[in-house]
């Protein structure tokens, strides 16, 4: 079995593991590191589920090997709240009743979270679009839509 | 997902040696949108998996008027889309970009592995191919540059050597009164492969067709020119007339396939139909 090595910074701490070359960062997200907030769905880059912040950037965790995530900066669900507090888009989700079952969610947060990082000012259609690999089946997409909006504009410290 | 050897190369040259050793047994990373799923689902077992991304200077895109447009093989839709050049001077380049997959794939993907991934519906080659892009290859020997057309040798095929890399695009600055679009049709708005997909580049002179270029995904083995319709319709007065015949021409250059997603019947008749479009909607936009 080939490994290699790899230093990663998963919601601001450090870690270093070794891993077998084919192990996906969403193996090593929620096997090594057990942080199972990111979900494995379809494990085929479909669905967004297991989606995670990169570099600044929302990617399917599932599609990244590990080895690639090498000296890179992570941030998944477990890295939004702030001392039990949680962040202002998961306040929305639950204000706007965008969860039904919830495996969706951290997924589509974590895809809000890397949009309104880079345009704190989406439209409805920018939300939607950037959404559109984040599959929810039980809510329908309306209340998901309008938790975004509604967070960016909080966001903004516009209150609503 | 079966284990594999692992290769970071810093350079283009490291990579080209890597490729020389293990040949057949060796796969290049990039951003693994398409691969990683084969090697999941096992149609792909590499057993030397050597990773592009490490390599600078492959993710760069630089515009010069005199010399075009040069975007590495590495680029990112994501970055293609944050492009002001591409923006102002290769405006279907971009159009396609934002039809790839979703944000997250567009995060990864890459231009040239979508080239070399050498799909017939990939949506960024009927928008190079009415750019006229030429694909710089580098390999054991002297850089080649090849046009686009060239380096689709079939479903998943490509012209490019064991030991060889593409590592870029070079596209010429269009005609100052070009103009065009891409028009995809795919059930889903987002992570969808076109049905058909249609590229358009024109350029007009006294109420007649100057230059056209028509490209084609999804209709062949490879993505396609239609250059039969462009000849007609170089020279022919503006009409709805002339539109159609091209299109019918188009219709005639394409040889598409019945598979689960459409019937050859149908993607005739979307040839058709997004030729005329295409057409139309580009003469009708704004210079860019």
């Amino acid at each position: 079995m080939k490994r290699s090595k790899i230093k990663i910074k998963v919601n601001g701490e450090w870690h270093e593991l070794t891993v077998p070359n084919q192990k996906t960062l969403l193996e090593v997200i929620r096997g090594d590191l057990h942080l199972t907030g990111t979900k494995r769905m379809c494990d085929a880059g479909e669905c967004g589920s297991c989606t995670v912040i990169m570099d600044g950037r929302a990617v399917n965790s599932c599609i990244v090997l590990a080895v690639e995530a090498n000296g890179k900066k992570i941030t998944t669900i477990e890295g939004l709240s702030q001392i039990g507090k949680l962040h202002l888009i998961q306040e929305e989700f639950v204000a706007k009743g965008a969860i039904q079952c919830g495996f969706c969610t951290p997924g589509m947060i974590m895809t809000a979270k890397a949009l309104l990082d880079q345009n704190p000012a989406p439209t409805e259609h920018e939300v939607k679009t950037a959404i559109a690999g984040n599959l929810c089946r039980c809510t329908g997409y309306i209340r998901i839509v309008n938790a975004i909006l509604s967070a960016a504009e909080r966001l903004r410290g516009i209150q609503p | 997902m079966e284990n594999f050897e692992y290769f970071e190369p810093q350079t283009v040259k490291e990579a080209v040696v890597l490729l020389g050793q293990y040949k057949r047994g060796a796969k290049l990373l990039a951003g693994g949108t398409d691969l990683m799923v084969g090697m999941k689902e096992g149609f792909v077992k590499p057993r030397y998996l050597i990773n592009l991304k490490t390599i600078k200077e492959l993710d760069k895109i630089v515009y010069s008027k005199k010399e075009g447009l040069s975007v590495g093989s590495l680029t990112t839709w994501t970055d293609i889309l944050s492009s002001r050049a591409i923006l102002q001077y290769y405006p279907i380049l971009r159009e396609a970009a934002s039809l790839i997959g979703c944000y997250q794939i567009r995060n990864r993907g890459t231009i040239g592995g979508n080239i070399c991934h050498a799909s017939p519906s990939a949506d960024s080659a009927p928008a190079l191919m009415v750019y006229g892009a030429q694909c710089v290859i580098s390999g054991s020997r002297r850089e080649r540059v090849i046009p686009i057309e060239e380096i689709f040798c079939g479903v998943q095929k490509t012209s490019l050597k064991p030991e060889e890399i593409l590592t870029g695009f070079r596209i010429p600055t269009p005609d100052p009164k070009s103009k065009g679009c891409y028009l995809k049709f795919s059930p889903r708005k987002a992570m969808d492969l076109p049905i058909v997909g249609v590229a358009a580049l024109i350029w007009t002179a006294n109420g007649t067709f100057e230059g056209v270029r028509i490209a084609l995904g999804a209709v062949a083995p490879t993505p396609i020119r239609a250059r039969r319709a462009e000849k007609f319709l170089v020279g022919k007065p503006i009409n709805d007339e002339s539109i159609r015949k091209a299109a019918e021409e188009a219709v005639n250059e394409s040889k598409p396939i019945t598979d689960w997603r459409a019937s050859r019947e149908y993607r005739l008749g979307l040839v058709r139909e997004l030729t005329c479009q295409a057409i139309t909607q580009s003469l009708q936009k704004d210079i860019p």
